[in-house]
């Protein structure tokens, strides 16, 4: 396991408690995690290049 | 490109109204004949870049979202996507061709599952050449500006693939 240490806007770390003392997540750093993993799923490098590829197509070729 | 057409019409998340406007190029919306930028959207460029908002030459027009599709809620939740580019997406339902603008890549797999045209500014940049808005110099200048001038980030070796791409076209 890697240790991150880093600072959230109150409000953020306000809502993930809440989400942890309502019993959603087991703890902060298990919903950190998850929301994470989620981020980067939708995030990819390959994705995103991806994407970068299909603009660079529309804008050179497109037709619109 | 025939500007009076509906698809000509586009909506805009956030990231390309900044980097745009960081690259001092806003101007290539102009083609579109009307440019809508969501209540988010806009209270969120308002933030970060406000200057993008007060370009004499571009017309932008601020436009609340009302009770937005349950499917963009949906994908918006399953996303994680930000105020603004849940509410771009629930302008789709009231312009259906229009073109979505997001530099986003959660927000474009959200509009492609809604079937949405989606581009973004790299796109835009480019189309600038093919419109004649810019030469080819330009472009690539722009490219070349784009890690400098602009807060759109874009893995270096792609970049210069463009780049080669563009100096040298086939």
């Amino acid at each position: 396991m890697t240790t991150v240490q880093t600072d959230l806007p109150d409000q953020l770390a306000q809502q993930a408690q809440a989400l942890v003392r309502n019993g959603w997540a087991p703890d902060l750093n298990a919903l950190v995690a998850e929301a994470l993993r989620r981020y980067l799923e939708s995030h990819t490098d390959a994705l995103a290049e991806n994407f970068i590829r299909e603009d660079v197509k529309w804008g050179l070729h497109g037709r619109d | 490109m025939d500007v009076t057409d509906d698809r000509a019409l586009v909506i805009t998340d956030a990231g390309p109204l900044i980097h745009l406007d960081e690259l001092d190029c806003l101007d290539l919306l102009a083609t579109f004949r009307r440019i809508l930028v969501p209540e988010a959207v806009w209270r969120e460029v308002e933030c970060h870049r406000p200057q993008a908002l007060l370009r004499a030459d571009i017309k932008l027009e601020r436009i609340g979202v009302d009770n937005p599709d349950p499917r963009v809620d949906t994908l918006a939740r399953t996303f994680v996507l930000h105020t603004g580019e849940r509410e771009a997406l629930g302008l789709i339902e009231q312009f259906p061709d229009a073109l979505f603008l997001t530099d986003d890549s959660a927000a474009r797999l959200a509009a492609m599952a809604l079937s949405v045209r989606v581009h973004g500014s790299i796109g835009m940049i480019l189309r600038s050449l093919r419109l004649g808005q810019r030469s080819r110099k330009e472009v690539v200048q722009l490219l070349r500006d784009l890690p400098l001038r602009s807060t759109l980030f874009i893995k270096p070796s792609l970049l210069a693939e463009i780049i080669s791409e563009i100096e040298s076209p086939l």
